[in-house]
């Protein structure tokens, strides 16, 4: 019965043309980072050091393949049963709740287990060139990476059985995994070197991320370290994590596969006008936009559709943006005060630096959540027709979805401003480094909107869209920083420079001289290569609108 | 009203997806305040025949005009004249009715004084204000119909087309539809309404166009569609005893031409049958039975339905030998 369902899952999955695409491709990359890096002279020079040198490479590039493909399969798996209806039919069998999540669970480590596989041949090459132990580094890399396919697969699969739509589990759950992976290393980044409970919690924080379990093994430096401090047992503990949030996931899982995930009441659809003045007091002082009251109707100068995307958007209400800005600028103001307080004995370009990078997560994080889905929302949802029937231009129903975006992008990166103010107040000759860096993250949020916007149109669901968005854009923004860390060797100055031009993070953190990016000149060609790609994007958004737009 | 001025004109439409015929010289009028059901198979090129009256598919060859407006030429001032509703509701998340309807009536430039109060009249028309602040995605089935019939009418159409409006609603909810097209009508709209529930269509609608293959089959009200099919009448004859069943079949065989359908029903103690033969063969008929000692409590014609129509369209061998030459006035 088990069988049955790993089958079932695992088939429909490898035989999809895409599937096989992606794993060619995988195969091809892995193949050429090992011909690019292998010896061409009759002496084999230094072979050793050279191995190493791809081999971590290759592991990091692993880890992120795992970090940006795996995630979706998992996430997608239960909700989309639920929204076929196939989940009732497997309810209604049989097959215990036990089965059908470990059918689930061990049909995605397949998966993983298929993408590792793919990775052995260029494995067994980089330990051909020496310098690898068969018994150190090569299965411990295999085993974080496994541990990672573990933990990421159900915790997709718990996300995905509390969704109620595909593409808000891919969201949630890349979010989680971006949580998990690089935000919980930013505690112990700030609190290291001090001696408090706090920086032990940060410690262990910091254990969670897979990032920080792979660069001790592969013999880097201690993530976020300052050259003063290196932690043993991170691996360890990062197995050991793994492990109990496997268990808890699972256990969460296998709680919700009963008939309590299909119990759901219809909204009422509550309206706070119709309370008692008291109740309506104290939503007003609670809420301050209090979202269950009734909207107005819709003003003539502005666009319907821009309204419309505020509306249907579970965090595009007044309330939630308001909370979210209202984060961004006390996290920002926090950190601003940290520095000047002297808490933490830091420059204000690492400060600077921090904040970069908090700033582009966010982006990263949200717009292609909110512009990835422009058009396949409406196709999917059967509301493209009704837009197509109404006196509006195609132009204008795209302009209003993408103010809509871009009032939200705007809205965020103004609540981080206060932070960059108190940064030029401390150091006013930062100040045109401050303007360099603004200038970075507006073009940041357009290129991330306009790239996912573009993408997604070539899509006629919202779900396949995100993922395309998100995985585009992560891959922009974490690829060369991949080549970044193999900055020293095997890569050369020019070659990193180079391949940091493509990339969104690296361009503020180099004008705001954090640390390992400040040998880099990349202003202003990070500006026309994210200018030229915004660019086709828009193009490519404008054709695909005119043309599901026509009349067939 | 001037009714004498067709508000729907389809003049040899055709539509083709390469070597596919969808819609095959398609000629259809309507005059003003007239509910038009369109029926037929599924893939019979009724959605297709649909979307090129709201632009949202362009013809191979032929015209539609609506209100005077040419469908291609004028798909701007379509937009104003027709209210469509898709067989798929097109729901929004985290939107409520009211907001839903707002947006619509945004869309369509209504101002928003004059929107808020065509929107009560919609919902008071519609039978919808009590839904409107409950989220479109959490109405059932039959209160998203509603809210879809009431998106149509914010920017006060001419026409309504509107695309299965009754599919999968229960008995109470198809009840309250009718009447609610009904009232529309009453309101001097004209409604195109395309849907596979037969015997609402023929409560409703005072003309009916059968679509199959492509090609409009028949067309006219119901009495004249029955008239179309076949010049074959079918007779029931109620027996008082079961036992008695085989032994009218055989009269009937025997006075009967050979191509007539004969039916037994135990169960009803009836057998029915369908004949060319002429009042008097009937009588002689009837005589004949009584004579052979078959107890007859009742002998009578059964009228042609709607469903009989559409299954004698539907069916491959029949449609082809139907008899509307593919245009039809109303």
């Amino acid at each position: 019965m088990l069988n049955a369902i790993l089958n079932r899952e695992l088939t429909t999955v490898l035989r999809t043309r895409r599937m096989m695409f992606f794993q060619v491709g995988l195969i091809a990359v892995f193949v050429l980072l090992v011909m690019i890096r292998w010896p061409t002279d009759n002496r084999v020079t230094e072979a050793s050091n050279r191995s190493q040198q791809v081999f971590r490479l290759f592991s990091y590039g692993l880890l992120t393949t795992m970090l940006l493909i795996l995630p979706v399969f998992p996430a997608t798996n239960i909700v989309r049963e639920k929204k076929q209806g196939t989940l009732a039919l497997l309810l209604n069998s049989p097959l215990g709740p036990f089965r059908i999540y470990f059918g689930k669970l061990f049909s995605i480590l397949a998966l993983a287990g298929i993408l590792l596989a793919l990775s052995m041949p260029a494995a067994a090459a980089c330990y051909c060139l020496g310098g690898l132990s068969l018994t150190e580094e090569l299965p411990r890399v295999y085993a974080i990476l496994a541990l990672v396919a573990l933990q990421y697969s159900a915790v997709g699969l718990y996300i995905s059985s509390r969704s109620n739509s595909i593409d808000g589990a891919i969201r949630f759950t890349y979010g989680v995994i971006l949580a998990l992976a690089v935000v919980s290393l930013g505690p112990h980044k700030m609190l290291q070197g001090t001696d408090s409970d706090l920086a032990t919690y940060a410690e262990w924080l910091r254990c969670v991320s897979p990032i920080a379990a792979l660069m001790p093994v592969l013999g880097a430096a201690d993530v976020g370290g300052q050259g003063l401090l290196a932690t043993d047992g991170v691996p360890g503990r990062f197995a050991l994590l793994s492990i109990v949030i496997t268990v808890l996931a699972s256990i969460g899982t296998i709680l919700r596969l009963n008939h309590t995930i299909f119990d759901q009441s219809r909204a009422q659809g509550k309206i706070s006008d119709d309370q008692n003045l008291f109740v309506r007091i104290v939503r007003r002082a609670m809420f301050l936009v209090d979202p269950q009251r009734r909207s107005g109707g819709i003003s003539w100068f502005v666009n319907p559709v821009m309204i419309k995307e505020f509306r249907c958007r579970r965090f595009g209400r007044l309330h939630w943006l308001l909370r979210l800005v209202a984060v961004c600028a006390i996290l920002s103001l926090v950190m601003a005060y940290v520095t000047t307080s002297g808490t933490l004995d830091w420059e204000v370009s690492e400060i600077g630096g921090l904040m970069v990078y908090l700033q582009v997560a966010l982006v990263v994080l949200i717009t292609p959540s909110l512009a990835a889905g422009l058009i396949a929302t409406e196709l999917e949802s059967g509301g493209w027709p009704l837009l197509q029937t109404t006196p509006m231009s195609a132009l204008r129903i795209v302009w209003g979805k993408l103010l809509s975006v871009i009032l939200t992008l705007i809205l965020l990166l103004f609540a981080t401003l206060p932070g960059y103010i108190v940064m030029v107040y401390i150091d006013n000759g930062m100040r045109s480094q401050v303007e360099r860096v603004v200038i970075c993250l507006a073009a940041t949020a357009g290129f991330a909107m306009l790239l996912s916007a573009g993408i997604g149109s070539l899509f006629r669901r919202t779900a396949p869209a995100t993922v395309a968005a998100y995985t585009t854009l992560i891959a922009i923004c974490a690829g060369p920083l991949l080549v970044w860390a193999g900055r020293d060797a095997p890569f050369g100055h020019n070659t990193v420079e180079r391949v940091l031009i493509m990339n969104p993070v690296a361009a503020p953190l180099s004008v705001i001289r954090a640390a390992g990016f400040e040998n880099y000149n990349l202003i202003p060609g990070n500006w026309w290569f994210m200018g030229l790609v915004s660019a086709a994007s828009m193009l490519v958004l404008v054709f695909r609108t005119q043309r599901l737009w026509k009349p067939r | 009203m001037d009714t004498e001025q067709p508000v729907l004109e389809i003049k040899n439409l055709t539509k083709k997806y390469g070597t596919f015929t969808a819609l095959d010289n398609l000629t259809l009028t309507l005059q003003a305040g007239q509910i038009f059901g369109l029926i037929g198979p599924n893939g019979a090129g009724k959605t297709t025949a649909i979307k090129i009256l709201v632009g949202l598919n362009r013809p191979t060859s032929g015209s539609a005009r609506i209100a005077g407006a040419d469908c291609v030429q004028d798909a701007r001032r379509i937009k104003r004249l027709v209210g469509y509703m898709p067989d798929r509701f097109g729901s929004y998340d985290n939107m409520r009715v009211r907001e839903y309807l707002d947006f619509f009536g945004a869309a369509f430039g209504i101002p928003r004084r004059k929107r808020v109060k065509r929107i009560d009249e919609i919902m008071e028309t519609t039978g919808t204000a009590y839904m409107k602040d409950r989220f479109v995605e959490s109405l059932s089935h039959g209160m998203q119909q509603r809210v879809g019939v009431a998106r149509t009418l914010l920017h006060d159409p001419k026409v309504l087309i509107l695309d299965e409006p009754a599919n999968g609603l229960d008995p109470q909810a198809r009840i309250e539809m009718r009447d609610l097209l009904l009232s529309l009508a009453k309101l001097g709209k004209t409604l195109l309404v395309t849907s596979h529930i037969l015997p609402e269509l023929s409560r409703i609608c005072s003309r009916v166009g059968i679509i199959t293959h492509g090609k409009l089959r028949a067309f006219g009200t119901i009495e004249e569609i029955g008239r179309q099919i076949s010049q074959r009448r079918t007779i029931e004859a109620q027996l008082t005893k079961a036992e008695q069943l085989s032994q009218a079949a055989g009269i009937l065989r025997a006075t009967l031409e050979p191509e007539a359908e004969i039916v037994e029903s135990v169960p009803e103690k009836a057998i029915r049958f369908r004949t060319a033969i002429s009042e008097d063969g009937l009588g002689s008929l009837l005589a004949k039975l009584v004579q052979g000692g078959v107890l007859v409590t009742q002998f009578r014609e059964v009228q042609t339905d709607l469903e009989e129509a559409f299954m004698t369209f539907a069916r491959p061998n029949q449609s082809d030998a139907a008899l509307a030459g593919g245009a039809a006035r109303a």
